[in-house]
């Protein structure tokens, strides 16, 4: 049936709900909605890619393009910088970039989530949590595209890879979970205080200059225990490299990363209910 | 079952000014317990107030009422996308709105791809949504555009496709933002008998208008809103009436008519004002 059926009716008969509870339950709803309509977000998130770069030459290629020229020119001084070999250094790169880029644009992005949903939002009873996958849906496709360079960096300098490298598919779930709980929060306070997107920008360069993109965490000496376990940037970084690179991420980097999840859940969720049906208002 | 309920439902929309937007000035004021400018940072408009308003199948509700006075809002509440901020709204049913048919397109796709982005808003699955392509192409007659960018189209091209792709569900309750018009006589003519048969599929209807020919025709009953309140209710005839002799009285009064639009206006004034006071320096 249609995607907007809106709240459920309410069984006339039994004890006046609690305010709280129908917070929680629409909350649920809204999630639960936007899943089964499924291909509302994967169709904006696709058309988002599609028209972003339509009139352009190389179409969706100027995100692998783009990507590929940084990872080159990047690679070239800061491996003279940092004194590295160049056939380690530009594969951690490579694979270090492309997943750092999908982190920072989809939190980046999922500011706007709902104030450039406006006019759906305004409109119709649309689950608000299709716009935070349209978001999602949009930077998977742009990762998928700067994952080409992945293979190619690798056959040029010779990298080896292993099996271990699935360890990361999960490591990528836990990453998507983590900006989509992220997102939620950050999405409905960038919709009321206009001035969150440019904190979030400014933490997120500050973010990139202290996780270990550029440089190695061996680098630090015995101070990359800091880095390790309380930048949980780092550790979901790690989930997904590490494996690419052939090693196994250590435990500890699943630990912060699971304890990471859980506090972004534990912030979005009682936000998403208390503020979700106020952000038709914000806007 | 498909059902509207409404009780005492109150809209109350916040207006920030610039300061009320932004999440320093709220930290700051809050962590230096200072409260003089806040209360004018966020104004709020009450948009509806205190509405108990109950619809089942075979209503057709007319709404009546000046600019301002809440008939969107209200039409917003049916179709889910406000919740009221007190009081509660319940609703039962497949609905669609018919406020804004092009919801959803966007100029760059071609007529194609905007039939299936609209048809999955309105509730289809994207195989229905592509199924669905043949027969709104040749209801609007589009032809060869069809496969254009939907930019190169006329504002007519664009409306025959936006109404045809909208019209091709037929939901529990549909509600409109005035009648609408169509330009072309022989679209006109096809498009009126597709609008009808939608309306009489639909269990619910609410149609908000200023034309008493269109109320007549489609709705038997109606509410009258006057600053977000409803002050009247009962057949077309009566509300119009009251709604008829509340304009000449206030034309004879010689105030102004629409009272909740002048009280946004003024808040808001009132409002930018205190931000210039406050950043006066002393």
């Amino acid at each position: 049936m249609r995607s907007t059926e809106v709240l459920p009716a309410f069984q006339t008969g039994s004890a006046p709900e609690r305010a709280w509870v129908r917070e929680w339950r629409l909350a649920g709803s809204d999630l639960a909605r936007c899943f089964k309509g499924w291909h509302i977000w994967a169709l904006l998130g696709v058309s988002d890619i599609r028209l972003r770069y339509k009139r352009s030459r190389f179409g969706q290629f100027w995100i692998t393009l783009s990507m590929a020229f940084f990872v080159a020119g990047i690679g070239a001084v800061y491996g003279g910088l940092f004194h590295q070999n160049v056939h380690d250094y530009i594969p951690y790169l490579a694979v270090n970039m492309t997943i750092w880029t999908l982190i920072s644009t989809t939190i980046s992005e999922s500011c706007q989530a709902f104030i450039e949903a406006a006019p759906y939002l305004r409109q119709e009873a649309l689950p608000k949590s299709t716009f935070i996958m349209r978001v999602m849906v949009r930077n998977i496709m742009a990762f998928g595209h700067n994952l080409i360079i992945i293979p190619l960096v690798f056959i040029v300098f010779l990298y080896p890879v292993g099996p271990v490298a699935f360890l990361a598919l999960p490591g990528l779930m836990l990453v998507l979970a983590g900006i989509f709980m992220g997102s939620i929060s950050l999405a409905l306070l960038c919709t009321r205080f206009r001035d969150m997107p440019q904190i979030v920008g400014n933490l997120l360069q500050l973010a990139f200059f202290v996780t270990p993109i550029m440089w190695h965490v061996e680098q630090l000496g015995h101070n990359a225990f800091y880095v390790e376990v309380l930048n949980p940037f780092a550790a979901f970084l790690r989930i997904v490299a590490e494996p690419l690179l052939g090693h196994v991420p250590a435990p500890q980097t699943y630990v912060t990363v699971l304890i990471s999840l859980s506090v972004l859940t534990v912030i979005a969720w009682p936000v998403f209910a208390k503020f979700r049906a106020r952000i038709v208002y914000w806007l | 079952m498909a059902s509207i309920e409404l009780a005492d439902a109150s809209v109350e929309i916040p207006i920030f000014n610039s300061r009320g937007r932004s999440l320093k000035t709220t930290l700051v004021r809050r962590v230096g317990g200072q409260v003089e400018a806040g209360d004018n940072d966020v104004v709020s408009v009450k948009a509806l107030r205190h509405v108990d308003l109950s619809l089942k199948p075979g209503d057709r509700l007319g709404l009546v009422g000046h600019n301002g006075a809440g008939k969107s809002t209200l039409l917003r509440v049916f179709a889910g996308s406000y919740e009221p901020s007190t009081g509660r709204a319940d609703i039962a049913g497949t609905v669609s709105s018919l406020i804004d048919m092009e919801m959803g397109m966007d100029p760059e796709l071609t007529g194609a791809d905007n039939i299936i982005q609209r048809g999955v808003f309105l509730g289809m699955s994207l195989k229905e949504a592509r199924r669905a392509i043949p027969a709104i192409a040749e209801f609007s007659e589009l032809g060869p555009y069809l496969h254009l960018p939907m930019r190169t189209y006329s504002s007519g091209m664009r409306m025959r496709l936006a109404f045809a792709t909208s019209t091709t569900r037929h939901p529990d309750i549909l509600l409109f933002d005035e009648m609408i018009s169509f330009g072309d006589a022989g679209f006109a003519a096809r498009a009126k008998a597709r609008l009808d048969a939608m309306m009489d599929n639909a269990k619910i209807l609410v149609l908000a208008s200023h034309d008493i020919a269109s109320l007549r025709s489609y709705c038997n009953r109606a509410v009258l809103l006057e600053a977000g309140s409803i002050v009247a209710q009962g057949t077309v005839d009566e509300v119009w009436a009251r709604y008829i002799d509340g304009l000449e009285k206030v034309a004879s009064a010689d105030t102004a008519p629409v009272e909740s639009y002048d009280e946004l206006l003024d808040s808001t004034v009132l409002a930018e004002q205190s931000i210039f006071a406050a950043e006066m320096p002393n």
